[in-house]
C-alpha cells in the first residue's frame, strides 16, 4: 500500500507529463492524417516524379525507426544550422511517422472502394473533384478507420521516444523522478500504467470497430 | 405522368445515337472489331450474344466508360472520336445525354436512397436541393419505393436497388439509357420488378439500349434485336424474325442453346 | 567513410539483439496463443489481458523497468539482457496476437472434419491447423521481424552498444557538418536490412501455398 500513497504524491508531475505526451501527439495525428492523405495521392499519381517523391517519404517515415528520425531532426539539422526545440523536433519526426503509416492504410482504403463506384460517377457525368472528394474519399476513409485509430495509439505510445530528446513527457518525468528518489520499479510501474491506462481501451475501441466494420461489408 | 415524363419534365427530347465503325483492342486481343450500330430516337435496342461477345464493352464505349481506340459518336448534335483527344466538354455533354444502369447497381452506399439520386442532380445539373429532392421523390415512387428513399442501399433488395439506380440515371434526364444485363445479379422473380419499370419506360418512348440475357424481354419489348458474336455485330433486324428465322448459323446456334435450356 | 565504420560497429549488436528477442518471441507466442484462443475463460480473459497490458506500455518503458527497477538479490539486468529479455516479451505478445489471427482463419471444416476422421487433438493442431494458420501469417510475421528491427532501436536508450548508440557516439564526436552522416546512414541501413525479410516472406509464402495445394 506503500506504493499506492507514493503514487498519488506523483500524480500531479506524472499528469503534466503525460499532458506533454498527448500534446505531441495530439499534433503529429492532426498534421500526420491530411499529409498521409496527401502521401497516398501521391503514391499512386500518374506523375513519375511525384510518385517517387511520396514514396520515398512513405518509405523513409516507415523503414527508419522513428527514433532515428527524431534524432535526425534534433541532433542532426543543428550540425546544418537548422535547431528546432525538442518538443517541436518530435512533433516534426512523429508527424513523419504518422503521415506515411496514415498514407498506406488510407491507399488501401481507397484502393478497397469498388470500381463501379468510379464508374457510376463517370456515367453520371460526375467530375473528377466530385467522384474523389463525395464519393471514393467517404467510403474509402470508412474502411481506413481502424487502421488510422492503430497509428494515433503507435504515435501516442511513440511520444514516450521523446525521452531520448530531453523533451519534459510522461517518461522524462518518471525518469527524473526515479533517479532522484531511487525507487525506478515503483515509477516505471506507474509510467507503464500510465500509458496503459490509454492505450488499452483505445485498442479495445479500434478492435470493436474493426469487427463491426467486417459484419458490414 | 409517365416515367420520362416525370424524368425530363415533361415529354422527352428523344435522342438517338449513331457509333460507326467502333473499334477496340487489349493488347493484341481485339474486343470489338469494326462494329457499327445506328440507333433511332424512341426506339428500343436489344443486345444479346454469348459471353465474351463484346456486349457489355460495346456498351461502355457508346459512354466512353471504355475508350475506343477508333470511330465515331453521334449523339445529339456531338460528334466525338475517341480515339483521338476528347476534349472535357464533348464528354461531359456526352455523358449527360446518356443514362446507364449497371448489373451490380452501383448506388452510392454512404447516402441514402433519396440522396443517391439528387446528389448528381445537384453537382451536375446544378439544381437546388429542393428543387432536386423533389424529382428525385417523384421518381422513386413511380418505381414503387417511396418509403425507401431514407434507407440506405445497404437495407435494399437488390431489386429495390436497381430500380433505385434507374431512378438516378432518370433524374438527370438523359435523352438514352443504358442498360449492362441489368437483371443479371438478381434472382429470376426480382428481376421482374426491374423489367416491368422497364417496360413501361419503353412504352414511354425512352431511346433505350439494353444488353441482356432475358430473351421474352428482348422479343416482346425491342424495336431491333442485335446479335454479337466474336467481336462483331453478326445479325440485326426485326426481334421475331431474327429469333424465328436467323440468317446465321451462330445465331442459330446460340438461339438454340438459350431457348432450349 | 568513418561515420560508416562508426555505425556498422554497433550492426552485430543490432541483429544479435533482434534475432534473440525473435526466438524468445516464436517460442513463447505458440502456448500464449492457444490460450487467447482456449475454450476456457479463466484462461482466454489472462492471456488476453497480459497481451494487452504488454502491448499497451512502450517498449522504452519496459526496458527501463527491467533495467532500473528489477533487483532481486543482488541480481540485476545488464544493459544487454534487460534489452533482450523486454523486447522478447513484447515479441511474445505481438506474435501471439497474429498467431491467434492464424488459427481463428483457418476454417472451422478443418478442425471438424478432424476430429470426424478422429485424428488426436495434438494431431490435429500441428498436423492440420497449425501448418496452415503458420501459411496465412507468415508475411504479418515477416512484417512484425522487420518492426523489431526497428524497435532494437529503443536499446539505445539504456546504453545498448548497438546501431544508433554508435550513431550518437560518432555524431557527438563530430560536432561539423559530418555529424549528420550517421544518421542518415542508420535510416538507409534499417531500411536495406528489412529488404531480404520482405523477400525472404514473399517467398516462404509463395512456397509454402505450394507445399499445401500442389
Amino acid at each position: 500500500m506503500t506504493w499506492l500513497t507514493e503514487w498519488v504524491g506523483y500524480l500531479p508531475q506524472m499528469m503534466s507529463g503525460l499532458g506533454v505526451s498527448l500534446l505531441i501527439a495530439g499534433i503529429s495525428i492532426l498534421f500526420g492524417y491530411p499529409l498521409g492523405l496527401g502521401l497516398s495521392l501521391m503514391v499512386t499519381a500518374k506523375n513519375l516524379a511525384v510518385r517517387t517523391l511520396g514514396l520515398a517519404v512513405v518509405e523513409i517515415g516507415r523503414g527508419a525507426p522513428a527514433l532515428v528520425i527524431l534524432y535526425l531532426f534534433y541532433y542532426g539539422l543543428p550540425k546544418f544550422g537548422i535547431a528546432f526545440e525538442s518538443v517541436t523536433a518530435a512533433c516534426l519526426a512523429l508527424t513523419w511517422n504518422s503521415a506515411a503509416y496514415s498514407s498506406e492504410i488510407m491507399r488501401a482504403g481507397l484502393q478497397s472502394v469498388a470500381r463501379g463506384q468510379q464508374e457510376a460517377s463517370n456515367a453520371l457525368g460526375l467530375s473528377q473533384r466530385v467522384t474523389f472528394f463525395r464519393v471514393i474519399m467517404p467510403q474509402g476513409m470508412r474502411s481506413a478507420i481502424p487502421g488510422l485509430m492503430g497509428v494515433a495509439i503507435q504515435v501516442f505510445q511513440g511520444t514516450s521516444l521523446a525521452y531520448g530528446i530531453a523533451v519534459p513527457e510522461l517518461m522524462k518525468t518518471a525518469y527524473n523522478i526515479g533517479s532522484q528518489d531511487f525507487n525506478y520499479l515503483q515509477i516505471f510501474t506507474l509510467a507503464g500504467l500510465c500509458y496503459a491506462v490509454i492505450s488499452m481501451p483505445a485498442t479495445w475501441i479500434t478492435v470493436f470497430f474493426e469487427k463491426r466494420m467486417a459484419r458490414h461489408t | 405522368m409517365t416515367l420520362s415524363e416525370i424524368a425530363n419534365g415533361k415529354l422527352a427530347p428523344r435522342t438517338g445515337i449513331k457509333l460507326d465503325n467502333i473499334s477496340k483492342r487489349y493488347g493484341d486481343h481485339i474486343v470489338l472489331d469494326d462494329v457499327s450500330l445506328h440507333v433511332e430516337p424512341g426506339t428500343v435496342t436489344a443486345l444479346i450474344g454469348p459471353s465474351g461477345a463484346g456486349k457489355s464493352t460495346f456498351l461502355r464505349c457508346i459512354n466512353l466508360l471504355e475508350r475506343p481506340d477508333s470511330g465515331t459518336i453521334q449523339v445529339a448534335e456531338h460528334t466525338i472520336q475517341p480515339g483521338k483527344d476528347v476534349n472535357a466538354r464533348d464528354l461531359a455533354a456526352l455523358r449527360r445525354t446518356v443514362g446507364m444502369v449497371f448489373q451490380s447497381f452501383n448506388l452510392f452506399p454512404h447516402m441514402s436512397a433519396l440522396k443517391n439520386i439528387s446528389f448528381p442532380q445537384q453537382k451536375v445539373l446544378g439544381r437546388s436541393r429542393e428543387e432536386a429532392d423533389e424529382r428525385s421523390m417523384q421518381l422513386l415512387e413511380r418505381v414503387g419505393l417511396k418509403e425507401k428513399a431514407g434507407q440506405h442501399p445497404g437495407r435494399c433488395s437488390g431489386g429495390q436497388q436497381q430500380r433505385i439506380a434507374i431512378a438516378r440515371a432518370l433524374a438527370l434526364d438523359p435523352g438514352i439509357m443504358l442498360f449492362d444485363e441489368p437483371t443479371s445479379a438478381l434472382d429470376p422473380e426480382v428481376g421482374l420488378e426491374v423489367l416491368a419499370v422497364m417496360r413501361e419506360l419503353a412504352a414511354d418512348g425512352m431511346t433505350m439500349i439494353v444488353v441482356t440475357h432475358e430473351m421474352q424481354f428482348a422479343r416482346d419489348v425491342s424495336d431491333t434485336l442485335v446479335v454479337m458474336a466474336d467481336c462483331k455485330i453478326i445479325e440485326q433486324g426485326d426481334p421475331r424474325a431474327v429469333m424465328s428465322d436467323p440468317q446465321e448459323a451462330r445465331t442459330r446456334r446460340f438461339l438454340r442453346a438459350v431457348l432450349e435450356r | 567513410m568513418d561515420a560508416l565504420s562508426a555505425v556498422l560497429q554497433g550492426l552485430p549488436m543490432t541483429l544479435g539483439l533482434t534475432l534473440s528477442a525473435f526466438a524468445i518471441g516464436i517460442v513463447g507466442a505458440v502456448p500464449l496463443a492457444l490460450g487467447l484462443s482456449s475454450s476456457n475463460l479463466p484462461v482466454r480473459l489472462a492471456s488476453r489481458l497480459f497481451v494487452d497490458l504488454v502491448r499497451g506500455v512502450p517498449i522504452i518503458v519496459w526496458l527501463f523497468l527491467l533495467k532500473f527497477g528489477i533487483q532481486i538479490g543482488t541480481f540485476k539486468f545488464n544493459p544487454v539482457g534487460a534489452a533482450i529479455v523486454g523486447l522478447g516479451i513484447v515479441s511474445v505478445a505481438y506474435l501471439a496476437e497474429i498467431l491467434r489471427g492464424g488459427l481463428q482463419s483457418v476454417p472451422r471444416g478443418q478442425g471438424e472434419a478432424s476430429h470426424a476422421l478422429g485424428l488426436a487433438p495434438a494431431d490435429t493442431f500441428y498436423g492440420v491447423l497449425a501448418p496452415q494458420a503458420f501459411r496465412i501469417v507468415s508475411p504479418s510475421i515477416a512484417t512484425y521481424l522487420t518492426g523489431l528491427l526497428k524497435d532494437s532501436s529503443i536499446a539505445s536508450t539504456i546504453i545498448v552498444t548497438e546501431m544508433v548508440f554508435q550513431s550518437q557516439a560518432f555524431a557527438r564526436q563530430h560536432p561539423t557538418v559530418e555529424g549528420i552522416l550517421p544518421y542518415i546512414i542508420v535510416g538507409v541501413l534499417y531500411i536495406v536490412l528489412s529488404l531480404p525479410v520482405a523477400y525472404l516472406s514473399r517467398r516462404l509464402d509463395s512456397r509454402m501455398r505450394k507445399a499445401i495445394y500442389a
